[in-house]
């Protein structure tokens, strides 16, 4: 690394926000480093100077009013044991279990997985199909933005260099919903995803799906919402040939890429399998609870 | 460079240093405190070489810095044995041959520490969950989950 | 009749182990000297290219350089002298390989070295490389070497008369193969710390699996008397044959010269994956006869291998495939051709199995594609075929004990419940499906007749009657050390902890040969046998003078001396102490290389009797059809190792073998383009992590051999050579569709299964 890249650790979120305030890109926020460390050893990141906001205390996980607010800094293992999000998110459980491996999970938070915005972000699409929300802080100011907009491109966010990212809220919702999230990788642990989706949605009183949400990752510049295959769950009954032929609208709103994991008809193969088996999935999982 | 001072604690002993805040963890137990057990292998968390235990979670050591270490309490492999009755999880590595070339061993046996401090009595996926961030090219890895369940056992016996 | 043995077979605790768990082994990097500057070696972005200019001046006049040192610099061969000596240490005129050197720097620090690094200047003018190793066999084109053709050698290794044969056969298959780059990804990379004695000696401590070799390359390249270079194993993180050839401890020894400070230096991962060399990646053109009740009748193979551009250990390896071509099985007529293509892609050289894995894919998919074309079980087919005790399987060589194939297959199928596979569900879920395939090779126990093969060993006996043992075999963690304790006490009726194996030291022991070619239990084992015996004759000569007992009826026990199976009040201890006293020499040296003893070809020739191991491992899989992905339920490995010397070593070697084969067949794809390494990460290049590997059932065959340590042969290869081939046919009878392609990816698995059938 860089010898010439200075540190600091401010001890309060508005301190941090100060130094921000004059930020032209040379500083770089530090969390959990899983992503920036090996970025700065490759020479991909030359940030003159470090912000480690660890010690600002934005790693609680509470219920406040009708929202679950994630603080940035969590973990994923704090975000694998919380008692809350059992209750109240728990596909977020699963997904982070998915991560790399526990010695990665223990240090990688919430916010560094969103801000680095990998297409392959493990924790965007169980978010994005709660509608999670994302505040930005900045000296002086906050903003509240929808996690589907926040993504703009690979590797780039809405987030401005004098910005931190501090809290993701999910609105609490009162139904139960039928949930599912399926990871593609090339091996078992420590892999990217090749593929992955979340879907989400709940039945109303006539047994028709209402609320319905597709999110996918790693077929696309960003993690996507599939909307026009959710508009046509909606007020369907579901069941196997409507889930094809909702995955198969699915594969129509992404473009991927071929990479060393795998070719781009592969990815939109796998868009369809995946959509359909995580629909068929969640509509079990769900039919036993209720 | 500006350097910072820190105080933590490795293995129970209190250290304190002056060094650049920007500089790995893995770098000062091996350079400063001649604690070599952790290895660098890759130098960006793939392989878990370099786990150490921080504030009772295992860690990647090479993607732990400096200033983010102060007050913290770490357990090196080096101390290990006297942790509790944990010298018997590396004779349990001895006697089953849960090694053979043993570069990953030491951040085995700390991955398997950490897991066994939060829960003693692991089923086989959770001891293979544990340590699915340890890469081992020697052994498949079947032995050396075979030797954290002996120790498992033989602690719940006791 | 299985002998009982006091120490062999038995359960021993690793050499060094206690070291390994509390993080006290100290490997290469772990050391630390006085006023130690930190090596680096300046690559070559391109993979072929012209240097037009290389100017270090800059890097020269840096606070903190020692030194910097180019080509012209080295005051003897600058050349790797490994099999063939065409690759320089550093490269001067033209660039190669994305792995080619240009320079090395000696500085107080890391950060030093690295601007260092940066402040050489060198200009480059990339040219065009050859890439594809079908196309660089064209006319037309480039030469990678100016003086010679991409085409390096044609080995071909034939009995019978292939065309005789195919008439005869009532059945023909004809396939064509092709197999993967496999990276090492040993934990330890490549790692050297070199620093001059105070004799003048330079001393370097590497990572290396052949200090001797080491030894004279590093002597050469200095221009000076070997006896002044002393090489040392440490411990060693892993191997594999990465380590085979000299890496890095050439240079360290250069600039320990150039400055007279000892120098680290440790190869980043990125650097490892980058450079070093890499598993032959192959295409096998196959074509198997055989009679319509199944027995083969003829066999021709014709195989390409890519080298890269340096010859390196690739003739070796091209002309192994050539001499397993005919696979473990008895064929009457047979020809293997094996070519070896230069390239400007990544070198390739020894790496575990050393060219059988590939082979033994193509050969084992064919049985498979026989079987189903007869209609016969692929087991059956398999025992039908076996090769049995003399029957030949090179031009010159008959195998000289066959047995271990059939018994190995047989407690195969048994322990796979083979038989009654057809009562389990072929489709446990609508879309999942499994299947089971079987898949057996051999290997040779030593490189072959008329080839420098031998070991040197030594012990020592001290007057407590406690033991050094003077090896200069490297143990990288397969346990070879651990074998060696155990056999020396075995024979000196020494308890194991009496017996101390040095670290690898060339000025402590005679050459024993480089630690590869599964080689070590085999070679070293017997010079120690030697070694001990004469000094083992020493103590029952004491006995006798002491006891006047008959010296058939003495044995040598425990630690004690016992005649007619009695314990005596005479220890081994004592039996030393009285050695001393009387003048006799405690010291022994034993010199093995192997006796192929005469043989009667079938064409009536004279030829020789070649030992020879067996492995057979059956694999059970589940294939996703919608994803392709591919899920190991288990394998079961057993193997034909004469006798066990140490159970746990042996599964751990095992086991080991299994899931690096598991990862070649699976996951592990190196992606080159024009020459470079895209995934030189171990997150990018992907072994498998624990919750990768099912469960592995291991056992094996003891058929004691002749002239081998306690009838013990090898098992340091054969698992891996088999595994991806007992894979690859599971997955083929999962989906009905041949595999002919490794790594069988999710991709290339849909591929297969919408292909269509013949």
């Amino acid at each position: 690394m860089n010898k010439k890249t200075t540190y600091i650790a401010p001890t309060s979120l508005d301190e941090a926000l100060k130094i921000l305030n004059n930020n032209m890109g040379e500083t770089k926020v530090i969390a959990g480093g899983t992503d920036l460390i090996p970025r700065m050893r490759s020479g991909m990141a030359t940030p003159k100077r470090l912000l480690d906001i660890r010690k600002l205390s934005l790693s609680s996980i509470k219920l406040q009013g009708d929202f679950i607010c994630i603080g940035a800094g969590a973990t994923h293992t704090a975000i694998m044991e919380s008692e809350l999000l059992s209750v109240y998110c728990p596909i977020l459980r699963k997904v982070a279990y998915k991560i790399a491996g526990p010695p990665i999970r223990n240090r990688g938070t919430v916010g560094g997985n969103l801000v680095n915005a990998s297409p392959a972000a493990d924790l965007a699409p169980p978010l994005l199909i709660n509608d999670a929300e994302v505040v930005l802080s900045s000296f002086r100011a906050e903003r509240v933005v929808p996690l589907v907009d926040f993504f703009t491109g690979p590797g780039e966010t809405v987030i401005t260099h004098k910005e931190i990212l501090t809290e993701i809220r999910i609105p609490v919702s009162t139904e139960t919903a039928a949930t599912c999230f399926i990871k593609l990788g090339k091996r078992n642990a420590m892999t990217i995803s090749v593929v992955h989706s979340a879907v989400r949605f709940s039945l109303d009183s006539k047994g028709k799906i209402a609320s319905s949400r597709i999110a996918l990752g790693s077929v696309a510049p960003t993690p996507v919402r599939a909307v026009k295959a959710e508009e046509a769950l909606e007020g369907e009954l579901p069941g196997m040939e409507l889930f094809q032929n909702v995955s198969a609208l699915a594969s129509e709103e992404v473009s991927p890429i071929s990479d060393n994991r795998a070719s781009a008809g592969y990815r939109l193969e796998m868009v369809y399998v995946l959509t359909k088996r995580s629909l068929l999935t969640a509509f079990s999982d769900y039919k036993k609870v209720i | 460079m500006e350097e910072i001072r820190v105080n933590f604690i490795v293995n129970g002993k209190s250290i304190n240093l002056s060094a650049d805040p920007t500089r790995t963890l893995l770098s000062v137990l091996r350079d400063e405190l001649e604690l070599k057990g952790a290895k660098e292998a890759c130098g960006q968390g793939d392989c878990g070489a370099c786990v150490v235990v921080m504030n009772d979670k295992a860690v990647n050591s090479c993607l732990v810095l400096v200033g983010q270490i102060d007050g913290a309490e770490i357990i090196t492999v080096e101390g290990l044995a006297k942790q509790g009755s944990f010298h018997k999880l590396q004779d349990h590595f001895i006697e089953k041959w849960a090694f053979q070339c043993g570069y990953c061993t030491p951040g085995m046996l700390m991955s398997a520490y950490a897991l066994l401090l939060n829960n003693p009595n692991p089923t086989e996926e959770e001891i293979r969950a544990s340590i699915a961030g340890n890469l081992c090219r020697c052994t498949g890895y079947n032995m050396i989950v075979e030797a954290i369940e002996a120790f498992a056992n033989e602690t719940a016996q006791n | 009749m299985m002998k009982e043995f006091n120490v062999i077979g038995k359960k021993l605790a690793a050499v060094g182990g206690q070291d390994v768990v509390t993080g006290k082994a100290k490997y290469s990097p772990d050391l630390e000297l006085p006023k130690m500057l930190v090596g680096k070696l300046l690559y070559s972005p391109h993979a072929c290219a012209r240097i037009i200019e290389l100017d270090v001046s800059k890097a020269r006049e840096l606070d903190g350089v020692a030194a910097v040192l180019t080509a012209e610099d080295i005051p003897g061969e600058n050349s790797y002298l490994y099999w063939y000596p065409d690759q320089p240490l550093l490269v001067s005129d033209q660039i190669r390989y994305n792995g080619d050197a240009v320079a090395i720097v000696a500085a107080e620090n890391e950060e030093i070295a690295t601007a260092a690094l940066d402040a050489i200047r060198v200009v480059y003018e990339p040219l065009e490389g050859v890439f594809d190793p079908e196309q660089a066999l064209n006319q037309g084109t480039r030469r990678v070497w100016d003086e010679k053709e991409n085409l390096h050698s044609h080995y071909i290794s034939e009995w019978g008369d292939v065309e005789l044969g195919f008439a005869q056969a009532d059945v023909i298959i004809e396939n064509t193969y092709s197999t993967h780059y496999q990276e090492h990804a040993m934990l330890e990379t490549e790692s050297a710390v070199a620093y001059i004695d105070h004799d003048g000696t330079i001393v370097v401590y590497a990572s290396t699996q052949a200090p001797h070799r080491d030894q004279i390359q590093i002597a050469r390249a200095l221009n000076i008397p070997e006896v002044m270079v002393r090489e040392i194993t440490p411990r060693i993180g892993g191997a594999f044959g990465a380590k085979d050839e000299a890496n890095v401890q050439i240079h360290a020894a250069l600039l320990t010269y150039a400055t007279q400070r000892p120098v680290k230096i440790i190869r980043s991962r990125e650097e490892s994956i980058r450079t070093h060399v890499k598993r032959h990646p192959a295409k096998i053109k196959y074509r198997t006869g055989a009679t319509i009740e199944g027995k083969l009748t003829a066999v021709h193979m014709v195989a390409y291998g890519d080298t890269g551009p340096y010859v390196n250990a690739g003739e070796e390896v091209m002309m192994t495939m050539s001499a397993y071509g005919a696979g473990p099985y008895y064929v009457p007529h047979a020809r293997s051709e094996a070519y070896t293509v230069l390239t400007n892609n990544p070198i390739c050289g020894a790496f575990r199995g050393f060219g059988v894995p590939q082979v033994t894919f193509a050969f084992e998919r064919q049985m498979d594609e026989l079987a189903n074309r007869l209609r016969m079980d692929p087991l059956d087919i398999r025992l039908l075929n076996c090769i049995k005790t003399g029957q030949q399987f090179q031009p010159k060589a008959v195998v000289r004990m066959g047995d271990g194939l059939r018994a190995c297959l047989e407690k195969a199928s048994q322990l796979s419940g083979w038989k009654e596979r057809i009562k389990i569900s072929r489709e446990p879920e609508p879309n999942l499906k499994r299947g089971w395939g079987v898949a057996t090779s051999f290997h040779k126990v030593g490189f072959d007749k008329n080839v420098s093969d031998h070991s040197s060993a030594a012990v020592n006996m001290a007057q407590d009657g406690s033991v050094v043992v003077r090896t200069g075999a490297s143990d990288m963690g397969q346990g070879a050390h651990t074998v060696f304790a155990q056999i020396v006490a075995e024979h000196l009726g020494l308890k194991p902890e009496h017996v101390k194996v040095i670290r690898p030291d060339t000025t402590m022991a005679g050459d024993a040969g480089a630690s590869v070619a599964s080689r070590v239990t085999v070679f070293s084992g017997n010079a120690l046998i030697k070694a001990a015996e004469t000094i083992r004759q020493t103590l029952l000569d004491i006995v006798v003078e002491e006891t006047g007992a008959d010296p058939e009826l003495i044995i040598l026990r425990n630690g004690y001396a016992y005649i007619e199976g009695e314990q005596i009040n005479l220890r081994i201890a004592d039996l030393a102490a009285k050695a001393y006293e009387r003048n006799l020499p405690m010291q022994a040296s034993g010199f093995y290389s192997m006796d192929f003893p005469e043989a009667e070809m079938p064409d009536g020739s004279s030829g020789y009797q070649h030992i020879v191991c067996y492995g057979a491992h059956v694999a059970q899989v589940l294939v996703d059809i919608e994803t392709g992905q591919v899920t190991v339920e288990k394998i079961i490995a057993v193997h034909d190792v004469g006798q066990v010397i140490n159970p746990k070593g042996l599964r751990g070697q095992i086991e080991g073998g299994v899931s690096m084969g598991l990862g070649y067949a699976l996951m592990e794809e190196l992606h080159v383009d024009q020459g470079i390494i895209q995934n030189t990460s171990l997150e990018s290049y992907l072994i498998p992590t624990a919750l990768d590997i099912p469960q592995i059932i291991v056992d094996v065959v003891e058929l004691p051999e002749d002239e081998t340590p306690y009838g013990a042969k090898s098992v340091g290869e054969p698992p891996t050579n088999i595994t991806p081939s007992a894979i690859a046919n599971a997955v083929a009878d999962a989906i009905g569709k041949p595999i002919n392609y490794l790594p069988i990816s999710p991709e290339s698995v849909l591929v297969a299964i919408k292909a269509a059938s013949e």
